[in-house]
C-alpha cells in the first residue's frame, strides 16, 4: 500500500535492495546459521567453565575443572579409543571395495544404470533401518547370517553378534561398510570415468602394465577425489551415532561407546550440563583441526 | 619394413558404416596423410591401424604382419595425440621415458635415446619440469619425442596440430617434416587442414564419408583431381565453380556460362569432350588461373571476362577479388597492384588450359 | 565377418555381467530379508532355521501400524523433512546466488559455511535442546524444521553454488540489460536454469532430513515423533517387536528409494557434495 502511494518511497527501495542484494540474499541463511552453528559453541564454551550437573546448578566460574575432569576420564578415551578403531577399519575396508567395485562396472557394460541404481540403496536408508536390519539378520536364532556360516562351516555356528565382545565390533563394522561402501564406489566410478582418455591410451601404446598405469597415471588422477571422499566419510565415522545405537547401544556395557555415543551418556542420561559442555568443545575442537589441516590440503592439491 | 597394407577394412558404430571398404597401401618409409572434412573417418582409420578401435572386416598388415588381432601395444607402433596426452605427474624426461621403463629397457641406454630424441627437438632444457609448466608447442614436441624414443616402425599423428595457434602450426609443420627427412619411418598424419595435408605428405589420401575419394601424391591430387570434391577441398581459396554448358562451336568446344559469356576451349583440353557436348557442365577454374587482362601476365589463349570487382581482400602481396560471374560468386587471386578499388569493371583473362570441367551428375572430373 | 578378439571380450562382458550380478545381489540381500520379514507372519518370522522365502505375501503386519497408529511417524517425518528442505532450499539457493555471482564474503564466508556441515550434530544437541526447553519448543513441528532448515543449509548452499556457477554469466547480464532488477533476473534466469540441480538438490537434502536421528530422537516425544525415532522403540529384545521393526523399516524407506531412483543422474554430485562432477 504504502508503496503504491509513494512512488519515490518504493522507487527507493528497488535501488536499495539491488545494491544491497548480496547482502539481503545471503542475510536470513546466515541468521540462521549463526544461531544454530554459533550459539550452542559459545553456549558450550561457557557452560563448561561452570559447574553444572544433574543435581548442582552452580553457575561461578569453576575454572578448569571440567577439563581437569576430561583427561581423567577414563571412559572418555575408550571412547575415542573405539572411535579411532572403527574409523581405522572400515574406511579403507570402504575404499577399498568401493574401488574394486568401481573397477568392475567402469567399461560399458548392458544394464549398468540398474545396476548402479540398485547398488546406491543401501546408502540412502536411514542409518537406524540399515543397523535394526542387520540386526535382525546376525539374531542367532532367526537370523540368515548363522544359518549360512553354518551350511558353510558344516556345524552349527552359534554366534551372539550384538553381544559378544569379540564380534560385536565385526558386526559394527561389516554394517557401516555394508552401508557406505555404494558411497566410495559412486565417487570412485565417476573419479575414474574421469580420467583422460588418450592418456590411457597412450599408456597402451607405450606398453605399460596395468600395474604400472594404475600406479603413475589413474592414482595420480583419481587423487583429489579420494581426498574428499576420505574427509567426508571420515568425519562422518567419527562422529557416528545412529548405526551404533541400533545394533547395540554402545554395549555390551560400554564397549561399543564411541565418542557421540557417551557425549549422549553424559548429557541425557548424566544430565552432567558442565561436562558435557567440556566433551563437545573438545570433540569440536579436535574435529576443527582436523578439518582445516585437511581443507587447507585438499585446496593446495587442487 | 613397415609398409602398411590395408584391404577391405569395414568398421561399424552401431548402425553407422563408418569405414566402407576401404583399400589402401603405404609404403615404407613414405609420409601419409589422411585428410577431409569432419565425420569422413580419417581418426577413426587412423585408431583402428593403431588397434585402439576394433574393425568389423578387412585385414591390416604393418611390416608384413596381420595385425588384425594383435593389441596395441604389440604392433610396435608409436602415436601422437591431438591433446598431447602427456602424464601430468611424471617430468618430462620420465614422460619421454615411460614407454621405454614399460618394455624394461636399461637405463644407461634410456639416457642415450632421451637425450638424442630432446637434443633433436630442443627440449634438452625442459628434461626436468612438469607438463603443466610447459608451453602448448612445447608439451607437443615432448609427445612427439616419447614417439621417437620408441622406434617404432609406424608413427601415427592424430591432428597434432589442431590445438597450436596459427603462428605455432606452421613452425611445428616444419619441425614435423624435419623430423621425418631425419628419422625415415613410415609416418601416417590426420588432419582437416588441407594446408598441412599439402605441406607435409608424399601421399594424399582423401577420404569422404568413410570412402577414399582418392589417393596420390599432393600435385597429382591438386591438378587433376578425380572429382569436384576433391577440387574443391584442396587448394585455398578454393576452386570457383560455375554452372554452364559444354557447346560445340564452329570446330571448337566452347564453355557457355548461365549470363551468356562463352569461352573458348584450347584444342588439346578439347580432345575427347565429343560426347559431352549439348550438356550441362560444372566449370572448375580455380582463383589463381584468373588474372588481369591487359596486364601481360595472362598466357596466351585466355578467354575473357568482364565483371565488376565487388569485393576486395587485399593480403600484402596478392589481392582476393570476388565477382559476380555466371550468376555465382567468383575469386580471382591477383596481383596487389592490380587492382586498388572495390566496384570497378575489370577484364578477367582465364587461362582455359587449366580449367576443369565436371559433370554434375557424377561429380567426376571430365 | 568379425575380428577374433572380439569373441575375447564377449567372454570378458559376460564374466564382468556375473560378477556385477552376484555382488549386486550380495549387496541387496540384507535389504531384501527386510522386505520379508515384513510379509511374514509370526510364526515365519521364528522360524528355525531362518526361512528364505515367506509362504504367501501377507500384509497384516502393516495393517497392525496403522491400526495402532503408529504410522502418524511416517506422516510427521513428511511434514517436517519436506518443509524443512523446502525451506533450506529457499534460503540456501538465495545465499548460494550470493555467494556464486558476488563472492559475498570471500574465501572466508565459504570456508565457515562449509565447516558447518562438519560441526558433530552431538556437539550441539545439548544446547540446543536446552535452548529449546527454555522456549517450550521441544515436541513441536517448528522446533524440528527450522533445526533441519538450519542443518542442512550449508549442504544446499555449496551444492547450488556450484550449480549456479555453470550457468552462463551471459544469460543474466543480457536480462540486466533488458531492464530486470537482480531480484526479477534471479526468478526469471536463474532459477528456471538451475531446476535440475535444484531437484537432485532437493532430493538429498529431504534425505538427509528424513533419516535423521539423534536430533529427532533428543526434541521430540510424542507428538512429532518420526520415523527412525518410532523405529528404535520396536527394539529391547522383544522378539514380537520384529515384525513391527520390518513394516515401519520398509514404509520409512520406499520414500526415499522412489526420490532417489527419480535422481539417479545426479547421483554422484549429489552424495560427493559436488566434489564429483556426476
Amino acid at each position: 500500500m504504502l508503496m503504491i502511494q509513494n512512488p519515490a518511497l518504493s522507487e527507493r527501495l528497488s535501488v536499495f535492495s539491488d545494491r544491497n542484494f548480496k547482502y539481503l540474499m545471503i542475510a536470513l541463511a546466515i541468521l540462521i546459521l549463526l544461531l544454530v552453528g554459533l550459539f550452542p559453541l559459545i553456549y558450550s564454551l561457557i557452560v563448561s567453565f561452570q559447574n553444572i550437573t544433574m543435581t548442582d546448578v552452580d553457575t561461578s566460574f569453576a575454572g578448569l575443572l571440567n577439563y581437569k575432569q576430561l583427561f581423567k576420564d577414563l571412559r572418555l578415551w575408550q571412547a575415542l579409543g573405539h572411535t579411532a578403531l572403527i574409523t581405522a577399519i572400515a574406511l579403507p575396508l570402504e575404499l577399498i571395495f568401493g574401488f574394486l567395485l568401481a573397477q568392475l562396472f567402469l567399461e560399458k557394460m548392458p544394464g549398468r544404470q540398474i545396476f548402479v541404481a540398485l547398488l546406491v540403496l543401501p546408502t540412502v536408508l536411514s542409518p537406524i533401518v540399515a543397523g535394526a536390519t542387520w540386526r535382525l539378520m546376525f539374531d542367532v536364532r532367526f537370523g540368515p547370517i548363522g544359518q549360512i556360516l553354518s551350511f558353510i562351516a558344516g556345524t552349527p555356528v552359534n554366534i551372539l553378534w550384538t553381544v559378544n565382545p569379540t564380534y560385536v565390533y565385526p558386526a559394527i563394522i561389516i554394517c557401516e561398510v555394508w552401508q557406505w561402501t555404494p558411497f566410495m564406489f559412486l565417487l570412485l566410478l565417476a573419479a575414474l570415468s574421469n580420467v583422460d582418455q588418450s592418456q590411457l591410451e597412450a599408456a597402451e601404446l607405450d606398453g605399460a602394465s596395468y600395474w604400472r598405469v594404475l600406479r603413475q597415471i589413474v592414482l595420480p588422477a583419481i587423487g583429489p577425489v579420494v581426498a574428499i571422499a576420505v574427509l567426508i566419510r571420515g568425519l562422518d565415522l567419527v562422529r557416528v551415532f545412529d548405526i551404533i545405537w541400533a545394533l547395540t547401544e554402545g554395549g555390551p556395557g560400554s564397549m561399543t561407546e564411541t565418542i557421540s555415543l557417551y557425549t549422549y551418556v553424559i548429557g541425557f542420561v548424566q544430565f552432567d550440563t558442565s561436562y558435557t559442555a567440556a566433551v563437545a568443545f573438545l570433540v569440536v575442537a579436535v574435529l576443527s583441526i582436523i578439518v582445516t589441516y585437511a581443507l587447507r590440503r585438499t585446496e593446495l592439491v587442487r | 619394413m613397415a609398409e602398411v597394407r590395408i584391404s577391405g577394412l569395414h568398421k561399424y558404430y552401431g548402425p553407422v558404416h563408418a569405414l566402407k571398404g576401404l583399400d589402401l597401401t603405404v609404403a615404407d618409409g613414405e609420409f601419409a596423410v589422411f585428410v577431409g572434412p569432419s565425420g569422413c573417418g580419417k581418426s577413426t582409420l587412423l585408431r583402428t591401424i593403431a588397434g585402439l578401435e576394433e574393425q568389423d572386416g578387412g585385414e591390416i598388415r604393418i611390416g608384413g604382419q596381420v595385425v588384425n588381432d594383435m593389441r596395441p601395444r604389440d604392433r610396435n607402433i608409436a602415436m601422437v595425440f591431438q591433446n598431447y596426452a602427456l602424464y601430468p605427474y611424471l617430468t618430462v624426461y620420465d614422460n619421454i621415458a615411460f614407454g621405454l621403463r614399460s618394455r624394461k629397457v636399461g637405463e644407461a641406454e634410456i639416457k642415450k635415446r632421451v637425450d638424442d630424441a630432446a637434443g633433436m627437438l630442443g627440449i634438452a632444457a625442459l628434461l626436468a619440469r612438469f607438463p603443466r609448466q610447459l608451453s602448448g608447442g612445447q608439451r607437443q614436441r615432448v609427445a612427439i619425442g616419447r614417439a621417437i624414443v620408441r622406434q617404432a616402425q609406424l608413427f601415427l599423428f592424430d591432428e597434432p596440430l589442431s590445438n597450436l595457434d596459427a603462428k605455432l602450426r606452421d613452425e611445428m609443420r616444419g619441425e614435423i617434416k624435419r623430423l621425418h627427412r631425419n628419422i625415415a619411418t613410415t609416418m601416417i598424419y590426420v588432419t582437416h587442414d588441407q594446408v598441412e595435408a599439402m605441406t607435409l605428405a608424399d601421399r594424399i589420401v582423401l577420404l569422404r564419408e568413410g570412402r577414399i575419394e582418392q589417393q596420390g601424391s599432393p600435385l597429382e591430387l591438386f591438378e587433376r583431381p578425380a572429382t569436384g570434391f576433391v577440387a574443391s577441398f584442396l587448394g585455398s581459396p578454393s576452386i570457383n565453380l560455375i554452372p554452364a554448358r559444354l557447346v560445340k562451336r564452329d570446330k571448337a568446344v566452347a564453355v557457355v556460362l548461365e549470363s551468356g559469356e562463352v569461352l573458348e576451349l584450347p584444342d588439346e583440353r578439347a580432345r575427347g569432350l565429343e560426347g559431352y557436348t549439348e550438356r550441362a557442365v560444372t566449370f572448375g577454374i580455380r582463383p589463381q588461373h584468373l588474372s588481369r587482362a591487359g596486364r601481360g601476365t595472362a598466357p596466351s589463349g585466355s578467354a575473357r571476362i568482364t565483371a565488376t570487382a565487388d569485393l576486395i581482400q587485399p593480403t600484402g602481396t596478392r589481392t582476393y577479388v570476388t565477382s559476380r560471374i555466371g550468376g555465382v560468386p567468383v575469386t580471382a587471386e591477383l596481383d596487389a597492384h592490380d587492382v586498388h578499388e572495390q566496384g570497378i569493371v575489370l577484364d578477367y583473362a582465364v587461362d582455359m588450359s587449366r580449367c576443369l570441367l565436371i559433370d554434375p551428375a557424377t561429380d567426376k572430373v571430365i | 565377418m568379425r575380428a577374433a578378439g572380439t569373441r575375447h571380450k564377449r567372454g570378458k562382458l559376460v564374466l564382468r555381467l556375473a560378477v556385477a550380478t552376484v555382488v549386486t545381489l550380495m549387496f541387496l540381500f540384507p535389504v531384501y530379508w527386510l522386505f520379508m520379514i515384513s510379509f511374514k507372519t509370526p510364526d515365519e518370522i521364528f522360524h528355525a532355521p531362518p526361512l528364505w522365502v515367506p509362504g504367501k505375501i501377507q500384509f497384516s503386519n502393516y495393517w497392525v501400524l496403522f491400526k495402532d497408529g503408529d504410522v502418524i511417524a511416517i506422516w510427521n517425518s513428511l511434514v517436517v523433512a519436506g518443509i524443512s528442505s523446502a525451506m533450506a532450499m529457499l534460503l540456501g539457493t538465495f545465499c548460494a546466488y550470493s555467494l556464486a555471482r558476488f563472492n559475498t564474503g570471500g574465501e572466508n564466508l565459504a570456508m565457515w559455511i562449509i565447516s558447518q556441515r562438519m560441526i558433530p550434530p552431538i556437539a550441539v544437541v545439548f544446547p540446543i535442546f536446552l535452548i529449546y526447553v527454555y522456549f517450550g519448543m521441544v515436541d513441536t513441528y517448528a522446533g524440528l524444521i527450522l533445526l533441519y532448515t538450519a542443518f542442512n543449509l550449508p549442504y544446499v548452499i555449496w551444492m547450488m553454488r556450484g550449480y549456479i556457477v555453470d550457468i552462463p554469466l551471459e544469460l543474466e547480464e543480457s536480462a540486466l540489460v533488458d531492464g530486470c532488477t537482480r531480484w526479477q533476473t534471479f526468478w526469471r534466469v536463474v532459477f528456471p536454469m538451475a531446476r535440475s540441480g535444484l531437484m537432485a538438490t532437493a532430493v538429498f537434502t529431504f534425505v538427509f532430513a528424513w533419516n535423521d536421528f539423534l536430533f529427532a530422537l533428543i526434541l521430540t516425544r510424542t507428538e512429532v515423533i518420526t520415523f527412525p525415532v518410532m523405529l528404535t522403540h520396536y527394539f529391547g529384545g522383544q522378539s514380537n517387536f520384529w515384525s513391527k521393526i520390518a513394516a515401519m523399516s520398509v514404509l520409512g524407506t520406499i520414500p526415499i528409494f522412489v526420490a532417489v531412483t527419480l535422481m539417479q543422474r545426479y547421483l554422484v554430485r549429489g552424495i560427493s557434495l559436488g566434489a564429483v562432477k556426476g
